[in-house]
């Protein structure tokens, strides 16, 4: 059952023709790789904060916040709280940011080899790339699913969708690079935020407050609003996402970008902190939409999938031209998602990955036509991995893992290489060797061996381990530096 | 009408407060910030892209 009609139709191709329009149309204005990559650094206050919001809500978000609100009640928007104090205070601040845009650098591991040599800048640009890979790679099937889910589609249909939405947006991200990105990006934010505050006024008018509220606290009891008398979330949860979204607010690279295009360093912290309390939202906002699946669908409906509950629970509530505004909204989540993920991350293989290769200055035309060609390849990744790989169990968690494999070591190389002047690059691979293992090793321990269930109920202080870990390896590898060999002297 | 976006209100932070608040805040400055966005966003990208026709010229 789905109120998906032509009228809905004629609203997602409208929105599907400008944005496409609006990105190739300003690819007349790319003739640098720097303005491919960060737009010239023009960008600014307002323009930027459009991009990092609709950047960071993709459908998989608005899929994965709306699970932790079915799943947890209110105590799941926890995250983005997190996330919004560590922006805004960031913001305020312009801890790391300020020094990192001042460098004038284009990618995070560029300003890396400036303390810690070329080997850790390539090393870096490896961990980063394959992070971020391996996080977007469930973007695409996600995305999908929610789509075919919430119009009704004939789930045959759902590998020609999320092909045809990857194409269309590698088409304009291949073309106009960081200037498409941020056009289509605004329009995106506003489609995008009319039809989540829409949907959102809908489900309190249809369901109303004191049933959402009822709902959890029948599910849930009093962990349903509070995260540390949740049985499954506690100080270790609450922990872990304070440090996950710190490192992410500091390097993520899709979010950094938007500091690097900025005009300059102030106008990089003006975005952050406009856009910080957007992170609220982007856990809130969802996470109400999955507390109405809870309360309005029955188990045999949901089915055992707690993912699916809140598209099954829209395809039902919301009425034709609403439902149309709905899927371009998530239509705009999605591209604005996809085309700056595959802009940032083939960025640092480029500038980072690729640097080995470049000891001989290349022509801007064949730096943009490497830029664009990568761009292409992940895109092919994109939907090879996103067809293949199933995830299992909570998503937040699974991206949450995946993400710390270069967050945690990301991190802590950008605040010994902002604040500490004894950070040297063996701390650095260090502490590079740990982010990297220990979080893959806790993916394949909850796959197989023989504590597969404690590592799956201890997901969260494993992640607070590897943070901890990571940092001692920076600091124990740094001090063990024969002072022979101090930066002073040479890194490397 | 007014009446019953009153009593919703009071009801959003009459129970759980917090999440109330929150929610209504949420709305509140999302609705706010999305109009402020689409109309000095434009202003932005017509600045962006003067300032990008006007190097390449040059």
């Amino acid at each position: 059952m789905n109120n998906f009609t032509l009228v809905d139709g004629g609203i997602v191709g409208a929105y599907l023709l400008i944005t496409m329009v609006a990105g190739v149309m300003v690819r007349k204005y790319v003739g640098k790789v720097e303005d491919f990559l960060l737009a010239r650094r023009e960008m600014d206050v307002y323009l930027g904060i459009a991009s990092l919001a609709a950047t960071e809500f993709g459908i998989v978000t608005c899929m994965y916040t709306a699970q932790n609100g079915f799943d947890k009640g209110f105590a799941g928007a926890v995250p983005g709280i997190l996330t919004f104090l560590a922006m805004f205070l960031v913001g305020r601040t312009g801890f790391c940011i300020k020094p990192l845009r001042d460098s004038g650098v284009m990618t995070i591991p560029e300003l890396f080899e400036r303390k810690y040599g070329p080997r850790v800048r390539w090393a870096s640009g490896v961990v980063i790339v394959l992070g971020g890979l391996l996080n977007m790679g469930v973007f695409l099937r996600i995305g999908g699913d929610f789509l075919v889910s919430v119009s009704g589609l004939d789930p045959k249909y759902l590998k020609v969708m999320m092909t045809a939405l990857l194409v269309s947006v590698a088409t304009y991200t291949i073309l106009g690079g960081m200037l498409s990105v941020l056009i289509t990006d605004f329009f995106q934010f506003i489609v995008m935020s009319a039809g989540l505050i829409i949907t959102t006024f809908l489900i309190l008018y249809k369901v109303g407050w004191s049933t959402l509220v009822d709902t959890v606290q029948t599910n849930y009891g009093e962990g349903g609003f509070n995260p540390f008398v949740n049985e499954n979330m506690g100080w270790s949860y609450v922990i872990f996402n304070a440090l996950l979204n710190t490192a992410a607010v500091l390097t993520w690279q899709t979010q950094i970008a938007r500091v690097l295009a900025a005009k300059d360093s102030k106008t990089g912290r003006k975005v952050y902190t406009g856009t910080s309390f957007f992170f609220v939202a982007r856990f809130l906002i969802p996470g109400i939409w999955g507390i109405a699946a809870l309360a309005l669908l029955t188990p045999q409906q949901v089915g055992g999938n707690s993912l699916m509950a809140m598209p099954k629970m829209l395809s039902i509530i919301v009425p034709p031209g609403i439902m149309g505004l709905l899927v371009a909204a998530m239509l705009a989540a999605d591209m604005s998602t996809d085309s700056s993920y595959m802009l940032t991350w083939g960025s640092v293989i480029y500038n980072d990955i690729m640097a080995p290769f470049r000891k001989q200055k290349w022509s801007e035309k064949k730096g943009l036509f490497w830029n664009r060609t990568i761009i292409a390849v992940i895109g092919v990744f994109l939907l090879i991995y996103g067809l293949w790989y199933k995830i299992e169990g909570d998503l937040w968690t699974y991206l949450g893992i995946t993400g710390t494999i270069y967050l945690s070591s990301m991190s802590v190389l950008l605040i010994a290489c902002c604040y500490w002047k004894g950070a040297n690059n063996w701390g650095a691979t260090a502490a590079i060797i740990f982010g990297a293992l220990v979080p893959a090793a806790i993916l394949v321990l909850q796959k197989v061996g023989p504590l597969t269930n404690w590592f799956r109920k201890n997901d969260t202080s494993c992640g607070v381990a590897t943070y901890i870990i990571v940092a001692l390896g920076m600091i124990i590898g740094s001090l063990l530096k024969p002072q022979s060999q101090s930066p002073a002297k040479g890194n490397e | 009408m007014m009446t019953a976006i009153i009593n919703t209100v009071a009801t959003m932070l009459k129970h759980h407060w917090f999440w109330g608040a929150m929610t209504l805040a949420c709305l509140v400055w999302y609705s706010t910030i999305t109009i402020y966005i689409a109309i000095k966003g434009i202003g932005d990208i017509r600045n962006m892209l003067r300032k990008l026709s006007g190097s390449k010229n040059q």
